[in-house]
């Protein structure tokens, strides 16, 4: 009783909001990417690096501000760099992910050693704050107060409008549907293919953000999965933003049970919900439960 | 054909001898902007390294996973599969061989490590089927299916750790017999005292030719080939690709499950959550840096290895995680240069 009374409680509630934060943005991010039709599986590395930059600069400046453009700004670099690897030099973009990934695996723990002197951790320091105005709002302020929150749920409605409504967005899907089409239409394929791993970029950088406020500090190793998560929730999605929002929903509904379970005590092994999120995304490829079709020309070079 | 080959062969040797260049030179500078000097450093790596026979053996010690995991990443990259879930599979495995080698303990050594091996192997190539079966029969790539794997796996593992098999308040197996331990090499050689480089060394070996074999001198890996050049072509000249899929699935899993030999047979004697430390994706990174090639192997995970145990080194000096960095940069330098050396000899008509 306790424990089901624990999960229908508002706390609960607020928690799967504040989780899927993290989630949203990296899986809204990879969507823009494989909208256009570019794999990015380096949202992990990503994440990670943005998390890092924003507690190192946090710590360093004492200014969140500055801190958070400085953290947009490298992972804009860095995703250029990516589309360099993947648009222009048309490497393979599964293998350029991995690269990355193991690129940035290593420049954060050399940097977080070099600079922290720790192995494990940066020291602490204040992240961004709730807005208090919005804790006045009867209902919704109670459950969403936090500002990367807050621009995440507006980020739903903008994405469905960026992608179904504007002339971008229509671009954008056509260089990842059927590049040769646009391209004989005018359509700068891989200029819009640069755009998508741009957004991917900054978007990213948002999750990485709000997990190392969220923590006030940063951790190593404290993505943990949430890169791919993102990735199996845009999957599950099926590459469309108000359906991915609702993925989110679900993967951080299982890691707020999971924190409810292993805080209540009772003997239902976590691990197994732990790996919930990753059964479930096979099966929905597979087949069993709905369907799901990526963008037409994902993953291949144009 | 043959000055094909040649030139092909030549053109690989140009991108790896470039990337490995422009990445001493970017550690190079990034080790001026730390203030630190790259001569001194990069002395001290070499002195340690091979100054002694322990630095030698560590270096070979750290190369044998990594030789295993390569050519089992490698079996899938010749059917053109991108196995992602090598570091699911390989502790699929590992744990496998742990479990069976404790349990069976009572078997006469040689008959104890060729089961385990063949459990570990199965176990970690029924999870390499899963992915492929996905793909054939749903036409779902298999990278999505084998990161989504690797979690699970790994949860599933730690899920029968706790529940199950694990020490108490550890997160490892119970250690296998005593004299259930390969030999280690500085038993034979002295040269070698003190450290942890065994037998398995030569398993990797023993590897990497049947590796060579497989691919290159049976019909199986001359099909196996065929639909990593074009798949489409092959099912229309009568190959049965999706068997071909399975099957390099299932072997090049099963081969990552062998790093276990190393790690509980050779050296600690149990299975450990985490001991694999990423080793999967590592191993991705030295099978590309070799292009595949199992001779190229041996020499990448040679290299990582030496950068590996180099930063165990020169800690003193500079953290230990710069060599991670290192590996880094030289897989990035690759991919890239590799790219544009390919590109300026397409423009040139020279390839």
């Amino acid at each position: 009783m306790d424990l089901i009374s624990s999960i229908l409680s508002i706390t609960f509630l607020t928690q799967v909001f504040r989780m899927m934060t993290p989630y949203y943005f990296g899986a809204n991010g990879a969507n823009f990417s494989e909208r256009g039709g570019v794999i990015n599986i380096s949202i992990e590395g990503f994440m990670n690096l943005s998390a890092f930059s924003f507690a190192m600069f946090g710590i360093i400046s004492g200014n969140i501000f500055f801190s958070l453009l400085i953290a947009i700004t490298i992972n804009l670099i860095f995703s250029i760099l990516f589309s360099w690897f993947t648009v222009k030099l048309k490497i393979n973009q599964i293998i350029a992910g991995v690269g990355f990934n193991l690129f940035i695996a290593g420049l954060t723990k050399f940097l977080l050693m070099l600079i922290f002197g720790s192995s494990s951790n940066t020291h602490r320091f204040e992240g961004i704050s709730d807005i208090d105005i919005f804790k006045k709002i009867p209902i919704i302020g109670g459950i969403v107060s936090d500002p990367l929150t807050l621009f995440c749920i507006l980020l739903v409605f903008v994405s469905n409008f960026i992608l179904y409504k504007t002339r971008f967005g229509l671009r954008l899907r056509s260089a990842g549907e059927n590049p040769e089409a646009a391209d004989t239409l005018g359509v700068r394929v891989r200029q819009y293919k640069f755009y998508g791993i741009m957004l991917s970029g900054i978007l990213s950088a948002l999750g990485g953000i709000w997990l190392a406020s969220n923590q006030n500090s940063y951790s190593e190793g404290m993505i943990a999965g949430r890169g791919y998560i993102a990735l199996a929730a845009m999957i599950i999605g099926k590459w469309k933003p108000v359906n991915i929002f609702f993925a989110c929903l679900m993967f951080s509904a299982f890691e707020a049970l999971e924190i409810t379970l292993q805080i209540s005590g009772t003997n239902i092994p976590t691990q197994l919900i732990q790996m919930l999120p990753y059964l479930i995304t096979i099966l929905v490829l597979i087949g069993f439960i709905g369907k799901t079709r990526p963008p037409a020309a994902d993953g291949e070079a144009y | 054909m043959a000055w094909l080959m040649k030139s092909k062969l030549m053109l690989n040797f140009i991108s790896v001898a470039l990337s490995l260049f422009t990445t001493i030179l970017i550690v190079v500078l990034l080790l001026l902007i730390i203030g630190k000097n790259p001569v001194e450093i990069f002395s001290l790596v070499l002195s340690e390294i091979f100054g002694s026979g322990y630095g030698i053996g560590q270096v070979l010690f750290k190369a044998t996973p990594l030789i295993i995991c390569g050519c089992g990443i490698a079996v899938c990259f010749h059917a053109s599969l991108f196995n992602i879930g090598a570091e699911g599979q390989l502790n699929a495995g590992s744990f496998a061989i742990a479990l069976s080698a404790y349990y069976f303990g009572f078997l006469p050594f040689p008959i104890l490590i060729i089961c385990c091996t063949l459990a570990g192997f199965i176990v970690s190539g029924i999870f390499g089927l899963i992915p492929a079966l996905i793909k054939i029969k749903k036409d779902v790539s298999e990278v999505i299916t084998t990161i989504m794997l690797n979690f699970i796996i790994l949860a599933l593992i730690n899920y029968f750790l706790v529940e199950f098999f694990a020490v108490k308040a550890t997160m490892r197996t119970e250690k296998i017999n005593d004299d259930d331990f390969l030999f280690k090499l500085s038993d034979y050689i002295p040269f070698f005292q003190g450290s942890s480089v065994n037998a398995s060394f030569f398993i990797a070996l023993a590897i990497s030719v049947i590796f060579y074999l497989l691919i290159y001198k049976t019909t199986f890996g001359y099909k196996l080939r065929a639909v990593g050049f074009n798949q489409t072509a092959s099912k229309y000249i009568g190959i049965n690709t999706g068997k071909i899929l399975l099957l390099s699935f299932f072997i090049g899993a099963g081969i990552t499950s062998l790093v276990g030999l190393n790690y509980i047979f050779g050296y600690k004697g149990y299975y450990e959550l985490g001991f694999s430390n990423n080793l999967g994706f590592t191993a991705i990174a030295v099978s590309l840096l070799a292009k595949n090639n199992p001779i190229g192997i041996i020499l990448s995970s040679l290299l990582f290895a030496i950068l590996d145990y180099g930063g165990l080194s020169v800690n003193q000096l500079v953290p230990k995680e710069i060599m991670l960095l290192i590996q880094g940069i030289i897989i990035l330098s690759l991919l890239s240069i590799d790219k544009a050396v390919k590109i300026y000899f397409e423009r040139k008509g020279m390839a």
